[in-house]
């Protein structure tokens, strides 16, 4: 530990801290505008620049590691002196008449950074020279004029990303923030996961959905969990009037840790489409409006003669977007109540999860921080569950080496020090052929089984056995197979399994993991929620002779129904979810739902009353 | 003590900051009896005492030869010279045409505007005040309190007229210094 005292208050931090985290640490707050608690120290704006006793100049906190019996003062006449010279120069650089800007919303860094050093006005004028603007990304802007040159951008897009679009050309007063080799943004390698925007201290980078929309203190925010997919990551929704301004990455959640992707920030702000707003019954061939009693006794009286008669009843699928009290409430009202043997979720059927045969190799996502070798076996990262190719890809520049099994199709491989395409299905077989070389047995039965040179299996095993902590990242075909179980007995490997939506895990531990079979059935419940029905499922019930849907939306499945009920979103329902290491987090309610829709879990309850059952809604914490 | 003599004047601007002045309501009695209210682009005296006064209020920014000599008539006649709203403290608005070669800019109002008889020409009279890079009020004179916004709300004017007559010069921090 090293002693140091900042504006007279001793302090005791580890060797290598910096004065500003050491500052922090000591609830003294020193202004900056680079630095960014999870990114590398840059020293790039200077507001930082504190009073060192004995130095000969200021010194950026930011940088400035502690030493032994430093003394600083953080807020001195120079210091304040030094800020407010430090501002003026950013201020006149170049376009930023934002400092008193009344509709910045609050959440400008740099507004703030005057405000807080009482700047009524600078002493250097800008050079009124434009420029430019790139608007070419669906999703967000970069207006030049605007930027302060931080690169928390750039070391957000690599450092955090690890997609390493951006970065600046030219030098001085042209220094520009660019996408690759200066193309523009929407044409660029960008992946629009928004993180860049989430970092940027000015409105440099900024979301076109939420821009100017609202001031931060009109808006509310909600922490709340991700439906993307089973990584789970944790949220904020910025919300106004109940209307959803934009999701940001919460900064504090243990999965994520601020990130997210495409899909968790900015898809969930397209246009779903038509809401359904009242219960829907059909009458006459026709869907018409109906009361919540009505449907619920139009429903039940359909439900109810069918209990017990399992392979001529009832076949239900909910989707695994539900939270895990909805899917709890759908398994016992159908599985126990009802004695349905037909449950099922929209998604693929998924395996038993690793824990329950080989606890001892199950990792974590975390465990891919100080993996120094990376295995990803039959799962898409660049596709599929993002953030976890997310901290894969930015493992890579200290040296982590990656090794892509697929056979299929992914960008991953672009990056992979060993990148396979094993014939359709031969995954294992270059997880085995890996597995002989490492043991230093042939491996040519292995190669001619996957179609994958044996010098290339044989390298990859080099780097496998040369590794010290392998971590296996494998898809929902791989995990369980006995060559992985190997693979991690021979090399301490950890293996992370990754598969399904955000509650699959839940859905499987609610035994809704059968396969949708509505053919011979007298009825058919889906258990949608916002999820959108694919054609397959579309396909699936034509015909069938009565169908419930439970849905947020309009959809060729609730035009089919004979009763739909609508129920709320996934930004509106309350409840929790599993991802897919397992992890139990709680989705809280961002928007409040239109009057006559109800949760899933309230239609259920309803339904099973009306039955003449009671349903527990006793939903394990422990998955 | 005899009261504070205030003069005010406008440059290039759009009166937004009077009309915020105003806004100050019936406070504005209060502040009658404290000053002695000089010229004023609404009163019959136009320009500050050559006697001298004691604040000097400038609104808008300094666009052309004509502002340029208002700022330096307030500076010479006024104790102290107040820069009051954006466009004075900063440019503002009206430095949105520094983006454009000043050329282009009148030609664009006086030619290529598409309610312009055919044949118009640039005024070129004279008599007439020559069109400038567009400036703070702060880069032609010394300013002594800059107070922005666009415009300044009330109650941030209030502050700074009732401070300056009763002899204090006006801080502006916290919530004075906020727009949102």
């Amino acid at each position: 530990m090293v002693n140091l005292k900042i504006d007279g208050q001793e302090i005791s931090v580890p060797e290598g801290t910096t004065v500003m985290r050491a500052a922090e640490a000591a609830g003294i707050a020193i202004p900056k505008l680079c630095d960014h608690k999870e990114l590398t120290p840059y020293g790039g704006c200077r507001l930082c620049l504190v009073e060192v006793e004995g130095a000969r100049t200021l010194q950026p906190s930011c940088t400035l590691p502690v030493s032994d019996k430093m003394v600083v003062w953080t807020n001195t006449p120079q210091v304040r002196e030094a800020r407010k010279f430090v501002l003026t120069l950013i201020f006149s650089e170049r376009n930023h008449f934002c400092m008193y800007c009344p509709v910045s919303g609050g959440d400008c860094e740099l507004q703030n950074s005057a405000y807080a050093e009482g700047m009524t006005h600078w002493p250097l004028q800008p050079n009124w020279q434009p420029y430019p603007v790139d608007a070419s990304h669906k999703d967000f802007m970069l207006d030049n004029n605007r930027c302060i040159l931080c690169r928390r951008c750039i070391r957000a897009c690599g450092e955090l990303v690890g997609n390493f679009t951006l970065g600046v050309e030219e030098r001085g007063a042209r220094t520009m923030v660019i996408a690759d080799l200066g193309v523009p943004l929407g044409e660029s390698t960008c992946i629009s996961c928004g993180t860049c925007i989430q970092v940027c201290p000015t409105g440099a980078l900024i979301d076109r959905a939420s821009a100017y929309r609202g001031r931060e203190k009109d808006s509310q925010k909600v922490k709340s969990v991700c439906a993307g997919c089973s990584v789970g990551c944790g949220i904020v929704m910025v919300t106004r009037d109940n209307n959803l301004l934009r999701i940001e990455g919460d900064w504090d959640a243990p999965v994520n840790a601020g990130l997210l992707c495409e899909v968790g920030r900015f898809r969930p702000l397209d246009d779903p489409g038509e809401r359904i707003l009242t219960p829907l019954v059909k009458k006459d061939g026709a869907l018409k409006a109906a009361t919540w009693e009505e449907a619920i006794a139009v429903a039940a009286s359909k439900l109810q003669p069918l209990a017990g008669k399992n392979g001529a009843g009832v076949s239900v699928v909910a989707s695994p977007r539900l939270t895990a009290e909805a899917l709890c409430a759908v398994s016992e009202l159908f599985g126990a109540k009802l004695g349905s043997a037909q449950l099922a979720t929209i998604d693929e059927p998924t395996p038993a999860p690793l824990r329950s045969t080989r606890p001892e190799f199950v990792g974590t996502l975390a465990d891919l921080k100080d993996a120094d070798c990376v295995v990803v076996v039959g799962a898409d990262l660049v596709a599929d569950h993002q953030v976890a190719g997310f901290l894969v890809k930015r493992s890579l520049p200290k040296g982590t080496r990656l090794i892509v099994v697929d056979a299929g199709e992914n960008k991953l491989k672009l990056l992979a020090d060993y990148a396979m395409t094993p014939k359709e299905g031969a995954e294992r077989a270059v997880v085995a052929g890996i597995l002989a070389a490492i043991k230093g047995q042939t491996g040519d039965a292995f190669s001619r089984d996957s179609g994958v040179a044996a010098d290339v299996i044989a390298g990859a095993a080099s780097i496998v056995s040369a590794a010290k902590k392998v971590v296996v990242v494998a898809g929902p075909l791989m995990h369980l197979s006995g060559a992985l179980s190997e693979l991690a007995d021979a090399t301490g490997a950890k293996i992370v399994s990754i598969y399904g939506k955000a509650n699959t895990r839940a859905a499987a531990a609610y035994k809704l993991d059968g396969v949708f079979e509505p053919k011979g059935k007298q009825a058919v419940f889906l258990s949608l929620g916002d999820d959108k029905p694919d054609q397959k499922l579309v396909q699936h019930i034509q015909g069938a002779p009565f169908v419930i849907v439970q849905a947020a939306y309009a959809s060729q499945v609730t035009a089919a129904a004979d009763v739909v009920f609508p129920v709320e979103t996934w930004a509106e329902q309350e409840g929790h979810f599993v991802n897919v290491e397992g992890k139990v987090q709680q989705a809280r309610r961002g928007l409040t739902p239109p009057d006559e829709v109800w949760s899933s879990v309230k239609v259920l309850q309803t339904l099973a009353q009306q039955m003449g059952y009671e349903l527990t809604a006793d939903w394990q914490e422990e998955f | 003590m005899a009261k504070p003599k205030v003069c005010d004047d406008w440059l290039a601007g759009c009166a937004g900051c009077e009309m915020s002045m105003l806004d100050i309501d019936e406070r504005i009695l209060q502040l009658v009896d404290l000053v002695d209210l000089r010229s004023t682009p609404i009163t019959d005296l136009k320009v500050p005492d050559e006697s001298g006064v004691d604040v000097g209020i400038l609104t808008g920014a300094v666009n052309n030869t004509y502002n340029e000599e208002v700022a330096h008539t307030m500076r010479k006649r006024a104790k102290i010279l107040v820069a009051l709203g954006d466009c004075a403290v900063f440019g503002g608005v009206v430095a949105m045409r520094n983006f454009f070669k000043l050329e282009d800019a009148l030609k664009r109002a006086y030619v290529d505007t598409e309610s312009t008889e055919p044949g118009s020409k640039v005024p070129s009279d004279p008599e007439l005040a020559r069109p400038m890079t567009v400036k703070a009020v702060g880069e032609v004179v010394k300013v002594d309190v800059n107070v922005p916004g666009c415009p300044p709300e009330a109650d941030v004017i209030f502050h700074v007229l009732s401070e300056l007559a009763q002899g204090r010069m006006p801080e502006l921090k916290g919530e004075l210094l906020h727009w949102h």
